[in-house]
């Protein structure tokens, strides 16, 4: 049930996840971050199977983070997207394979480039100017073809983003009430209010 | 519904008068749902060997990468690149060793093989999932839109193509097919290989 | 150690825009089969210079076997990187790699370390153009411009005095055979003393590329450079 978003611009990446945390029909939260800050340019949304979403989350994180501490520099969003659908393409294959969506917004400092990667449980990886998982994706691919603008500025994003959330509202029967909105640039990751 | 068909996709390549042509669609779907127009399913593996992967999307990453690692590895300790005919069996080795867990992937390869005589013959090789090799005079397709591929090539087709009339017949052949295709289409991308020049274009095609 | 004060000379001066490389052989003669390096092959005569990724070149002195094993190694560890991270390994990462590897053999008892010294030539977009050098005990550090193998003190303290900040790759290539030249032993440079190579960026595809020079290639950069034989000696 989980709805996320990214999109990307002029020198940015927006990412968003709704905050609702479900166990069958019932709500059992409603205020969880389901975005990893993975470094200081790096940010990772993720759905899917509950309990897989938040382990698999953490152990990238740390993983990320030891090779942060172990290496000169830290991994650029190219070769750390890479390393998750590795991960995740392994897992597939596994005896208990991981079932998470990712996605992945993050600003390169050596290319000065902002990245989106749109990843699914099987390890399936694409880069791509906007991207959604869960139930979200049927209504807001649509509406992102219509108004996404590569070159458009931060307010600009978040207008778009604003459209997604309001028709996955309008349209969407198990629609969630609040959402998590992270941005990546060249400063850093810093969170949103809508 | 099988998981060759989870993302969708196509290959094909063709042979022409010294020269070969390898094209793709570029959708990556999910199901019914496109996700991206710039998924590229065909890699070059040198100047003159391409190979092409339709199949399950998490493989076609996962199997270039390892063709890469192989390649490269092969390139550096040999010092020099590999032939068309022995990548395809590096390709069908590589498949086989999964036989009872395997890649959902069936590659096309093209390329141009280096004779005794010093030039380059045209080369073109399919496989199955498994790695079962199959070698053509003419053209080899693969992907959800095989079936047409087939169809429209078998009319399109005609030996001694000069490179850019192949260009035509390939490009003609692929957009054809993938528009009876619901998973294949949204653009295209078509490699024709000469012995001293690679062509790359990329076409628009029927974007729904 | 020992075995490395004795090695061929191995130069590298990192400029503005590349990093040259150039070694010295040891093994010659006019009785040594280089039939194989002729053509084909991405260059070099196989002795002094390798090529151990797309994006780094190394040159090593010391015990050629023992290097031979290491330069496989670091194919193997560059290529694992790219598999695991698809992107080249950066410079410094493939030197901590093959230190590690040498820093274990200084530390269990019943082997002995690798007896090879190593010039890493290499780009990538985190620090653009590096040099690195390597010793046997596992010690690394990054270089403008240095030295190992015979002789390295004096070509050293000749590279200090003539070596210039933001030089460009030419005026590197310059001084690496004029400091060649007058470390090695003998009078004239040939390619069947010398291996040479560069790496720089390409000017289309803004990809690092590496250029080991084959033998004819380095004796025509000699001969421009006003250090090569003169045309009428003994091996025309």
């Amino acid at each position: 049930m989980d709805v996320s978003f990214a999109i990307t611009g002029k020198g940015y990446v927006i990412v968003a996840a709704d905050t609702t945390a479900a166990r069958s029909i019932v709500k059992m939260k409603t205020d969880e971050d389901k975005i990893k800050v993975l470094s200081p340019h790096l940010l990772m949304a993720y759905s899917g199977e509950p309990g897989d979403t938040v382990q698999f989350a953490e152990f990238v994180e740390r993983n990320i983070r030891l090779y942060h501490i172990r290496n000169p520099h830290g991994l650029r969003p190219q070769s750390a997207a890479s390393w998750i659908r590795r991960t995740l393409a392994d897992s597939l294959r596994s005896r208990r394979p991981y079932s998470v969506n990712l996605l992945l917004g993050g600003y390169d400092t050596s290319e000065h480039a902002p990245h989106l990667y749109w990843m699914d449980y099987l390890g399936t990886m694409v880069e791509v100017p906007f991207a959604a998982h869960g139930y979200g994706a049927y209504f807001a691919l649509g509406l992102l073809d219509r108004y996404h603008d590569p070159e458009g500025s931060l307010e600009d994003g978040l207008a778009t983003l604003r459209r997604c959330i309001d028709e996955v509202a309008k349209r969407l029967v198990v629609a969630p009430g609040q959402y998590k909105v992270k941005v990546v640039d060249k400063d850093g990751v810093r969170e949103i209010a809508l | 519904m099988s998981i060759m068909q989870y993302n969708g996709g196509s290959v094909i390549a063709m042979v022409g008068k010294d020269c070969v042509a390898i094209a793709s669609d570029l959708r990556l779907g999910s199901q019914a749902m496109g996700i991206s127009s710039h998924f590229e399913k065909i890699f070059p593996m040198t100047d003159r060997v391409y190979v092409g992967l339709p199949g399950l999307a998490t493989d076609v990453t996962t199997l270039h990468h390892q063709f890469r690692y192989r390649l490269n590895m092969y390139t550096i300790k040999e010092e020099r690149e590999i032939e068309p005919e022995t990548f395809a069996h590096l390709v069908s080795s590589t498949l086989y060793e999964k036989r009872f867990g395997p890649y959902f992937i069936e590659p096309v390869i093209a390329g141009l093989q280096k004779t005794a005589s010093g030039d380059f013959k045209p080369y073109i090789a399919a496989t199955d999932l498994i790695g079962c090799l199959n070698f053509a005079k003419d053209f080899v397709v693969a992907g959800t839109a095989s079936d047409k591929l087939f169809g429209v090539a078998e009319g399109l087709w005609e030996p001694d193509l000069e490179p850019e009339d192949l260009f035509e017949t390939i490009a003609q052949t692929l957009l054809n097919a993938v528009d009876r295709d619901a998973y294949s289409g949204w653009g295209a991308v078509v490699y024709v290989l000469t012995k001293d020049k690679v062509i790359k274009r990329e076409l628009k095609g029927r974007m729904d | 150690m020992e075995a490395i004060s004795h090695a061929g000379t191995v130069l590298g001066v990192l400029a503005r825009d590349g990093v040259v490389l150039a070694a010295e052989k040891k093994v010659t003669g006019k009785l040594l089969d280089l039939s194989g390096v002729k053509e084909g092959g991405y260059g070099g005569s196989g002795e002094k210079i390798f090529s151990l990724n797309a994006n780094v070149v190394a040159g090593v002195a010391g015990i050629t076997a023992d290097a031979n094993s290491l330069v496989n190694y670091a194919r193997q560890a560059a290529q694992r990187h790219l598999l695991h991270y698809n992107e080249d390994i950066p410079v410094e990462l493939l030197a901590q790699r093959l230190c590690d590897l040498k820093q274990g053999y200084t530390q269990y008892g019943g082997l002995r370390p690798f007896g090879v010294s190593l010039l890493y030539a290499g780009y990538d977009p985190h620090y653009h153009f590096q040099l690195y050098h390597s010793d046997p005990s596992g010690n690394y550090s990054g270089w403008k411009a240095t030295c190992i193998g015979a002789n390295s003190g004096t070509a050293q303290s000749l590279l200090k005095q003539e070596y210039k900040e933001e030089m460009g790759v030419e005026d590197a290539v310059a001084l690496v055979l004029r400091v060649m030249s007058k470390t090695m032993d003998s009078t004239t440079l040939g390619s069947e003393k010398l291996e040479f190579a560069t790496l720089t960026l390409d000017p289309v595809t803004k990809q690092p590329k590496a250029k080991i020079y084959k033998p004819a290639e380095v004796d025509a950069l000699l001969q421009k450079q006003g250090l090569g034989k003169k045309e009428d000696t003994e091996t025309r």
